[in-house]
């Protein structure tokens, strides 16, 4: 008796290991890089995509390229990106995924077409946190060059891909000393390789506003200042590491918190300096109706020092306190006048928008006809060597 | 069909017997199976794949239904089993074969299954159960040494008759034969000496067919039965659960008597199997080919066939399952259950072909997932459910003729998703529809009204394909072209993967409206017939 239900319990057990062995070695082959059926449907899905492009896309008559014909060689190369003498234009507006209609119409109501395009990007396990080789690829077939920005929130990396990585709430503390210390390398140089991909230029921000402590959780709440320098480094080591010489690094601090040279990478390591300069009006408690100046002035001088080009990566106004359309005029005329350092400006036009305040707050101003105007005329008397019109002119043969 | 397999389907046939290895190949290949199902699941309900959350949750309900069907049957493979040895029937057992005719049906085919019945070794008593009062039909029966019963105006059918010819009869075994089927000269001694164990209250053997050879349809709705008649049927017998359907089953009268007579529904031999089940009786299931038959060649026979059994089965889900579930033992009800579930296909089926088309007529899509990534997801399993797929193939009734990729059967589940669905509809409206025998000669010459859904489906098609076509190129904003691309042709080649199977099944009716007008049993010949297997 005790022999025969051993030789059950045996042949069960032994079934039990060759089964879970059978899965184990197919998960091996369909994980791992990629398996030959991934490879022959991304082949297939390529195929598609080229034709696609080939009949439809390519016949089109009107083409937003065309707009930007006098941009199409200067966005190939990136020092000419890393040094521009004009204003590159752009803006952000996120009101639908899988779109960018509502820029668009943007640019058209002012007259103008945006060389860039701002999206925003958050770190973690999920597809939608990966690079966003779709929209990055529509940017480019639109003429433009993509700005990404890129927030390391940990919360969404999962414990399975990142074993021994502390429980989300936990993961605030320390969260850029873990990044420095390569915890979420396999993230990064994935992000990295799918960059690279693209070979086109790419501007990145990555953890912007470092030295607000109130805001982010890469603040200095939950890090040290050379918790983010050595981040950084890292970070751009993986890059070099993945081949991803495409990037043009904007280091962007908050202007109001001061620290700038504690939290700077360095002079090699930065490309850019990226300011957000949002005028809250009396939306908030904290805040009042701050002009251009009153908000960027002051940090001008020190934001100049480093010698970089100034990118104003998150340029708008409420329309709660003051008059909307006399601060964009004022700002306009500043940015081509007063600060030379500032070589893009990208509008914040974002609907819902409740980073800082507990309500949604709205930057459109697309249906606000005299701020419209007022940025139209601005532009028109900016000085001709700082338009696109005139980029030709200003590439060095 | 070759030549050389037609023959050889005259020769007596069995299943393999299992072997401790294969049940050890077959558990080990299953447990990988499960835990491949739990790594898909892990993946599939993820929160960021709902997209519209009813239609996710209806796709997800048909998706998993369809995964549990699949593991069920693994499961029931586990336990597949053949009788270990046929006993040798005692002598002296008195034994009946009813045979039924009725309006319509070609006496030259009767004259073929009367004479087979004379060279069935074992004595027995025939009775030509007979509701045409066609003179002729009484001429034939004498021929042959059958009892002629006239048996017309009686409700219920084909079971009506049968239950009339109990009360005239007192045979204490009875097979109930179609009259399409042709006895070999061993089939009682492969199913009477089961009756030994005084519990056995039926015996069923497997239902082989002969005119495959005729169309697409013949060889497709033969090849959907193959697998049921070999390891499905040898694993339900495994569990205890065996069932009768279609022809061929040998009944003991008393079990008959129990459950007060065959019953009356359109899957009549399956509710009566059911029954005699639940009264306490056991059944036994003999994996071999000792008849053969004629399948429906021609999609509107074929149809109606599958509507009646598709409605009948769906009567056994609402009212017969209900009233036994609590006389059956527990994989009794697991397997009539999934039986009783089996034509919800046609339904899901209908689902799966509406959701390209729902996106390309207004842009609603149930489920954010990456179809490749899915498809990498699903290989495992896929892989796995094939390996054992095949390697079930070697308990089939007859290899020789039966070992291969069923996949005209396939096409042909696809393409009845509309008599399927019907089904279900009248179901739920509890309409009745009539009970018809099974056409045994082909409906030449028009076109079935079932084939229409296909038709208009595939019109659909290529109106989305041009419509797509044209949105793309003209009206979707060069900023959203990108996006949905992948989405769009992904979901395009899926409907073309319909759009294929629908030609599929319009490729079978339209053969089969060529099809030569011919009877296929003039061809048989009886004396050939050979109750011993054929040498290799």
């Amino acid at each position: 008796m005790k022999s025969k239900s051993l030789k059950r319990f045996l042949i069960i057990a032994g079934a039990l290991i060759i089964g879970l062995l059978l899965v184990f070695i197919l998960s091996i082959a369909g994980s791992e890089s990629k398996g030959p059926i991934q490879s022959t449907l991304d082949g297939i899905a390529n195929k598609v995509l080229d034709l696609e492009n080939q009949y439809i896309f390519q016949k089109r008559s009107k083409k937003r390229k065309q707009k930007l014909k006098v941009f199409s060689s200067f966005k190939n190369d990136i020092n000419a990106l890393k040094h521009p003498k004009i204003i590159l234009l752009g803006a952000s507006d996120q009101i639908e995924k899988e779109s960018f209609e509502a820029i668009i119409n943007l640019e058209d109501s002012l007259r103008t077409t945006f060389p860039l395009i701002h999206i925003y990007n958050a770190w973690g396990s999920k597809p939608t946190e990966q690079f966003p080789t779709l929209a990055v690829e529509t940017i480019i077939k639109l003429g433009s060059t993509p700005v990404i920005t890129w927030e390391p929130w940990l919360d969404d990396f999962n414990e399975e891909d990142y074993p021994g990585i502390p429980k989300p709430a936990k993961r605030k503390k320390g969260c850029l000393k873990a990044i420095a210390d390569g915890t979420y390398d396999k993230y990064i140089f994935e992000w990295a390789k799918d960059l690279a991909k693209i070979k086109l230029p790419i501007f990145i921000r990555w953890a912007h506003e470092m030295n607000d402590p109130y805001r982010y959780p890469w603040g200095p709440q939950n890090n040290k200042y050379e918790d983010f320098t050595n981040a950084w480094k890292h970070i751009r080591d993986v890059f070099r590491y993945a081949g991803a010489n495409n990037a043009i690094w904007i280091w962007a601090p908050h202007p109001a918190y001061g620290h700038l040279d504690d939290y700077y990478p360095g002079e090699k390591l930065v490309d850019y300096i990226g300011i957000g300069v949002l005028n809250f009006g009396i939306a908030t408690t904290w805040s009042k109706w701050w002009t251009f100046d009153q908000l960027f002035g002051k940090s001008y001088e020190k934001v100049d020092s480093f010698s970089k080009p100034v990118m104003i990566t998150e340029f708008g106004s409420l329309n709660v306190g003051g008059d909307r359309s006399q601060w964009f005029s004022d700002a306009m005329q500043s940015i081509a006048f007063e600060y030379p350092a500032i070589k893009a400006v990208m509008f914040f036009h974002q609907n819902a928008d409740k980073t800082i305040t507990d309500k949604e707050v709205s930057w459109y101003f697309i249906e606000d006809k005299k701020s419209k105007e007022a940025i139209i005329r601005q532009l028109k008397s900016w000085p001709d060597s700082l338009k696109l019109e005139n980029l030709k002119h200003n590439i060095k043969k | 069909m070759k030549r050389s397999l037609q023959s050889s389907m005259w020769f007596f046939s069995q299943a393999k017997d299992i072997t401790n290895l294969d049940r050890f190949i077959l558990l080990f290949l299953s447990i990988a199976g499960i835990f491949s199902i739990f790594d898909l699941a892990e993946w599939w309900f993820r929160a960021e794949h709902i997209l519209n959350f009813p239609l996710f949750v209806l796709l997800s309900t048909f998706f998993w239904y369809g995964f549990l069907r699949t593991v069920l049957i693994w499961i029931n493979y586990l336990r597949i089993k053949k009788p270990q040895n046929v006993p040798k029937p005692e002598k002296g057992l008195s034994v009946a074969v009813f045979i039924t005719s009725a309006p319509g049906e070609p006496i030259s085919m009767f004259e073929k299954s009367l004479y087979a019945l004379q060279r069935v070794e074992y004595p027995h008593n025939t009775y030509l159960l007979d509701s045409t009062e066609d003179p002729e039909f009484e001429k034939l029966a004498k021929k042959y040494g059958a009892t002629y019963l006239n048996l017309v105006n009686l409700s219920g059918a084909k079971a009506g008759k049968v239950n009339k010819a109990l009360e005239l009869t007192n045979e204490e075994f009875i097979l109930i034969l179609d009259p399409d089927h042709i006895a070999f000269p061993n089939f009682f001694s492969q199913t009477l000496g089961f009756f030994k164990d005084p519990k056995v209250g039926f015996v069923q053997v497997s239902q082989g067919y002969y005119n495959q050879y005729r169309s697409f349809i013949a060889a497709g709705a033969a090849e959907q039965t193959y697998t049921f008649y070999g390891p499905t049927q040898m694993g339900m017998y495994g569990y205890g659960s065996s069932v009768a359907i279609g022809a061929n089953c040998t009944f003991r009268r008393k079990a008959l008597e129990s459950i007060g007579g065959h019953a009356v529904a359109l899957a009549e031999d399956l509710v009566t199997s059911m029954r005699i089940h639940a009264a306490g009786w056991k059944s036994v299931y003999n994996p071999v080919i000792v008849n053969r038959g004629l399948v429906p060649e021609d999609f509107h026979s074929f149809a109606k066939q599958q509507l009646k059994w598709s409605r009948g089965v769906f009567e056994i889900l609402f009212v017969e399952l209900p009233k036994l579930i609590k006389k059956f033992t527990f994989w009794q009800k697991l397997s009539y259950s999934a039986i009783a579930f089996y034509y919800l296909t046609g339904t899901m089926t209908l689902f799966f072909i509406l959701i390209p088309l729902l996106y390309f007529f207004t842009g609603t899509l149930p489920a954010n997932m990456d179809f490749s990534e899915f498809l990498v997801k699903g290989s495992s399993f896929a892989l796995i459910a094939l390996i054992i797929y095949l390697y079930v193939q070697k308990f089939l009734c007859h290899t020789k003729s039966e070992r291969r990729f069923h996949w005209r059967g396939m096409i042909l589940k696809f393409a009845l998703w509309p008599v399927y669905f019907l089904g279900f509809v009248l179901s739920l409206l509890n309409h009745k529809i009539p009970y018809i025998p099974t056409a045994k000669k082909a409906v030449i010459g028009s076109v079935s009204p079932f084939i229409r859904p296909l038709i208009w489906y595939n019109i659909l098609f290529v109106l989305s394909v041009i419509i797509v076509f044209i949105d793309r190129r003209y009206f979707v904003p060069e900023s959203e072209l990108l996006f949905s691309s992948t989405r769009t042709w992904g979901m395009l080649g899926f409907a073309f993967i319909i759009f294929l199977q629908s030609w599929g099944g319009i490729y079978a009716a339209w053969e089969a409206v060529n099809l030569k007008e011919e009877n296929p049993w003039d061809s048989v010949d009886i004396d050939k017939i050979s109750g011993i297997e054929e040498k290799k």
